[in-house]
């Protein structure tokens, strides 16, 4: 069983949607995950970098045929922060009436 | 170092929303409706050709059907097609194991079928037996989608549990 960890980078509401999609898939490509979290390019690329930074994803940069194209994935890290973060949520939700102090 | 109180509504609320972006993306990595359509369509011309009793057309014919189902097949299953590809967790053994039936399934039936209508002395067992097989993709391929996805949200970590 994951140990819950309430996770601040996670939690805000566009790195949330983001992390989300990423959890489900092996890779996604910066298209997708734009278009699936309802973002503007400029958005998405900050808050992927912030994500960088604390090492929940990777980023790879590659060229197909003469395209550029951007595909994220969430690292070990990342997931391990994710599922974390899920069963923080669902401890609290689980211990209905009370609410989980978290820091 | 901060502290955050989340109220049992806000949690709810945050885990709901994980599970309906989960459900999203799922729904975006399946199979669509017209690759089932375009795999079966593919395949009774083949057996129109195997009846033909034409051995180069036959062979040619069946490994250009095989070229084109496996290019397009890579092209879904790496998530080329969609831009994602599904992480195998939340696939899970499950959801393999409902493809892997699945594709069996149709390979069996339609060999099955063939080799039964030949043996009856049927004029064309090719031609009939990749008519049905065409029928069990374009009808159980997107059953077969349903399943994979309800099985794929009840995975999703943030699904009841």
């Amino acid at each position: 069983m994951t140990e819950p960890r309430f996770d601040e980078v996670i939690h805000a509401s566009t790195r949330l949607a983001i992390v989300s999609l990423l959890a489900a898939t092996d890779w996604a490509d910066f298209k997708f995950i734009r278009d699936g979290a309802g973002l503007s390019d400029s958005a998405l690329s900050k808050q992927l970098s912030i994500l960088e930074e604390a090492g929940y994803v990777t980023i790879r940069k590659a060229f197909v045929g003469k395209r550029p194209r951007t595909s994220v994935s969430l690292s070990k890290h990342g997931r391990r922060a994710f599922e974390g973060h899920v069963t923080a949520l669902q401890q609290i939700v689980a211990s209905a009436g009370t609410s989980l102090r978290v820091g | 170092m901060s502290e955050h109180r989340l109220e049992t509504g806000d949690a709810a609320s945050e885990l709901a929303e994980i599970k309906r972006r989960q459900a999203g993306v799922i729904q975006a990595v399946l199979v669509p409706r017209w690759y089932w359509w375009v795999v079966g369509l593919l395949l009774v011309p083949l057996g129109v050709v195997t009846d033909s009793h034409q051995r180069v057309a036959t062979a040619v014919g069946a490994v250009v059907v095989a070229l084109i189902i496996a290019a397009l097949s890579v092209w879904m299953i790496t998530g080329a097609f969609r831009g994602a590809q599904v992480h195998p967790a939340t696939l899970g053994s499950g959801g393999s194991l409902y493809i892997v039936g699945f594709v069996w399934l149709v390979v069996g039936v339609t060999l099955v079928t063939a080799f039964g209508l030949q043996a009856e002395g049927n004029r064309y067992p090719g031609t009939l037996a990749t008519i049905l097989a065409a029928a069990l993709l374009i009808i159980g391929g997107p059953i077969l989608m349903s399943l994979l996805r309800r099985a794929m949200v009840e995975r999703s970590p943030a699904a009841p549990r």
